[in-house]
């Protein structure tokens, strides 16, 4: 038990399943893989679905099963949003796929993680790979947003899709997990975990070990967490933009941009949280405005090229609505 | 105008900064190789780039090894020319001079993998190595950025460039209209270099330089408006045409114009109905621009174009005058403080590269959903953010990038774990210690029970 003890893994890799029967919910697309490991065959796979809901650790346990603990040596793993150039399709991807198959495996695997995050060149090219090496590779791909696979990839994969998983299986979870680290856990706060993550797993386990860590789990602890785990800029920002201070306002964002490398979605959503709280003091009819154009925005950051300017449109509408309020006021 | 080049360091006007800083830099390699080897000078035209660094060859006695935009350029002709020389070791203490002249001209096809071999001979150099470029913020040169030593030039005024036509105006012997060589300064936009030029074509034919003549005798160069210049044309446009046009007339593309226009938008324009209308097609041009990306159709591109520029200039109804009021106008910060935070972004981006192997995740979603909890984590909870980070195999720079305040007493606690668990191997048996230890962290003597109180 020496190294063990010593060196702790974050939960969210500690408890990961490792096969498809691990894994608790999705209770389909896990029904219909695993006919594919008695088979020893499969097609091209493309795994849809919102983040944490277990695409991706699916996928692995899917090639553990299928090749054993070993799996890694017969699976090539990208990231395409790290790696999403046509460059790493036409190098790496060809070159693994190719590759001669060797003789105990019935097909190799490559996992394109955030497919959907690839360019339209690098899927063009991945669209020829998968049609020239199908005899000895197999694709997997993974995506949050299908609809921005290419439809001649689409129509090559057996679409698998990941529905956001039910509160009482990540309460269940949860609940496993402290139970496994001997760590005392409010029923309530699991709930509220859940509902702040969205259903998102990974997110929720995440909070669930930072709550420990500040003592036990329960529903105070868990909005520390929150609050810590958020930076303060997100709502000087909001304060800044409504009092029509633009530019302070959007020095906030650039920091949380570039130093805290927090993406436009998750500051939109940081918001979105921020927008019901009581800390923020604006009228009621206020909220709801804010949160439609918040929604517009953040549709509008994924199909867009540069989201500090999709940010800095919500700055300015924050800014116009801001004033607008104050006018209402003193009208009063 | 060869003749008027700058000889000496002294002959370069109006760049005191500049010089102080590369003179600094070529004394550091007299005594060793410096932790910089490579310096990017940039500015616009004409303001004394390649000048002074062929000054700084001349008064320091180093060989200088030019390769400029007529040149080939590519990986070839650089390991050629540029590397052999790079790598030439001084024996006498005598070293080269390197010079890249205009690497923004650096052709992204004809001389393809030069920026690559660049960067490459840049690490391994054991002569200084300087380059220029008009404009380092184009995203080619982004790698480049993050490598050298960035040293600006500021564009010269109407002032400096007036002194310098009339000193050469005084040493050629030649009859100089006052309002002439205001014409012609006024007209250079502060590129001394065509300001030269223009004297002499006008001198060498009629040997007086009158306002008349230079009126009729310079047409207008045709050059591209400066980013500046460009956004001030798209705000002050009264119709949607000029405002495209002004749009057009730039050598920025569309990506890197939006970036201009979105800097110095909120700078312009003051009245918040106004700059939300604005951002509204500042918006949906950037949607444009990633359908344009994501999908390659670039036929959406006029339409992006459109938005960025009349879209932005129309919307501004109510307060009309702020169009023209004069402000100062910016760099895209955003790349910028990009250069800036370079060592904290790495840092992160380390981190995360660390975290996305161990979860099987993007760095993206690692700094988004895991590190922030990371840091509650490290923040509140030393005994865990040690453990943890031995778990993770974290380097010290990482844990002080999760938690500032805490990153010595984790690193601290780190190296107590790691010598208990090498003496544990020699004696594996301890009392055991079942609580859970919220109140003995980093307190020593209690060290046993961070190998049992779990199992």
């Amino acid at each position: 038990m020496s190294s063990q003890v010593l060196a702790e893994l974050l939960w969210v890799e500690k408890y990961r399943p490792k096969t498809l029967s691990e894994i608790v919910n999705q209770e389909d697309v896990v029904r219909r893989l695993q006919q594919f490991i008695k088979e020893r065959n499969m097609p091209h796979l493309l795994f849809a679905g919102p983040p944490g809901t277990g695409k991706t650790t699916a996928a692995h346990a899917l090639a553990h099963d299928l090749y054993g603990p070993d799996y890694r040596m017969y699976m090539l793993e990208l990231n395409a949003s790290d790696e999403r150039g046509i460059d790493v399709i036409r190098g790496k991807v060809k070159e693994f796929s190719r590759s001669r198959l060797p003789t105990n495996i019935p097909f190799k695997i490559v996992l394109l993680d955030e497919s959907d995050n690839m360019t339209a060149d690098a899927q063009q090219a991945l669209r020829r790979l998968m049609e020239m090496y199908v005899d000895v590779t197999r694709f997997i791909l993974i995506a949050n947003y299908p609809s921005k696979i290419i439809e001649p990839i689409q129509s090559r994969c057996a679409v698998f899709r990941f529905i956001p998983l039910r509160k009482e299986d990540v309460v269940k979870r949860l609940r496993w997990i402290c139970m496994n680290e001997g760590i005392k856990c409010d029923e309530e706060a699991l709930e509220v975990i859940h509902d702040i993550s969205e259903g998102d797993m990974r997110k929720s386990i995440n909070i669930l070990q930072a709550s420990a860590s500040i003592g036990d789990v329960n529903v105070s602890n868990v909005f520390k967490v929150v609050g810590l785990a958020h930076p303060r800029e997100v709502r000087e920002m909001i304060q800044l933009a409504l009092e029509g201070k633009f530019i302070e306002a959007r020095d906030r964002l650039r920091e949380l941009m570039i130093t805290y490398g927090i993406s436009g979605t998750d500051i939109i959503k940081q918001i979105h949280r921020e927008l019901f709280g009581s800390e923020l003091a604006i009228p009621e009819s206020l909220r709801v405005e804010i949160a439609d154009y918040l929604g517009e925005i953040q549709f509008r950051l994924v199909e867009g090229a540069d989201e500090e300017i999709q940010l800095n449109a919500l700055i300015a509408r924050l800014a116009l609505l801001g004033r607008a309020a104050k006018t209402v006021k003193t009208a009063k | 105008m060869i003749k008027y080049r700058p000889k000496k360091l002294d002959d370069v006007i109006n760049q005191e900064k500049a010089k102080e800083e590369l003179t600094k830099w070529i004394e550091l390699w007299f005594k060793k190789i410096p932790e910089e080897r490579a310096v990017l000078l940039y500015g616009p035209p004409g303001c004394g780039k390649t000048s002074l660094i062929e000054a700084l060859a001349r008064e320091y006695g180093l060989e200088l090894i030019e390769m400029n935009a007529s040149d080939y350029r590519r990986k070839v002709d650089l390991d050629r020319i540029a590397r052999v020389a790079a790598l030439q070791k001084s024996i006498t203490g005598r070293f080269k001079l390197i010079l890249l002249d205009e690497v923004d001209g650096i052709s992204g096809t004809a001389d393809i993998g030069a920026l690559e071999t660049i960067l490459d001979i840049i690490q391994v150099t054991m002569n200084p190595i300087a380059m220029t470029a008009n404009d380092p913020w184009d995203p080619r040169l982004r790698p480049l950025r993050d490598a050298v030593k960035l040293v600006e030039f500021r564009g010269l005024t109407k002032t400096d460039v007036r002194k310098v036509l009339k000193r050469i105006c005084n040493d050629e012997g030649l009859v100089c209209d006052e309002d002439a060589i205001d014409f012609i300064a006024e007209r250079c936009e502060g590129d001394l270099r065509s300001a030269i030029n223009d004297l002499e074509a006008v001198a060498e034919g009629y040997g007086r330089v009158t306002l008349e003549l230079v009126k009729n005798l310079l047409r207008q160069r045709d050059r591209d408006y400066q980013p500046f210049e460009v956004v001030r044309r798209i705000f002050i446009s009264k119709y949607a045409w000029q405002a495209k046009q002004a749009a057009q007339q730039t050598d920025l593309t569309p990506d890197e114009l939006i970036q201009w226009i979105n800097e110095n938008l909120p700078r312009q324009i003051s009245d918040p109905e106004d700059l939300w209308h604005a951002y509204e097609y500042l918006s949906k041009a950037d949607v444009y621009l990633g359908r344009i990306v994501k999908t390659g159709s670039w036929d959406l591109l006029s339409y992006a174009v459109d938005l960025m520029s009349a879209g932005v200039s129309l919307s501004i109804v109510n307060d009309v005058k702020s169009k023209y009021r004069w402000v100062k106008y910016n760099f895209p910060q955003n790349v910028l403080i990009t250069a800036k935070t370079k060592e904290v972004r790495q840092l992160r981006e380390e981190l995360a590269e660390v975290l996305a192997k161990h979860l099987n995740i993007s760095k993206a979603v690692a700094r988004t959903d895991v590190i922030p909890y990371l840091r509650v984590i490290f923040n509140t909870n030393v005994e865990a953010a040690a453990k943890l980070a031995l778990g993770l195999n974290l380097s010290e720079s990482m844990v002080k990038y999760i938690s500032q305040q805490n990153a010595s007493k984790i690193v601290e606690l780190m190296n107590k774990l790691r010598t208990e668990s090498s003496r544990k191997v020699e004696r594996p048996k301890q009392e055991r210690v079942s609580e859970r230890r919220r109140d003995t962290r980093g307190k020593p003597g209690t060290l046993d029970s961070y190998f049992t109180s779990k199992s």
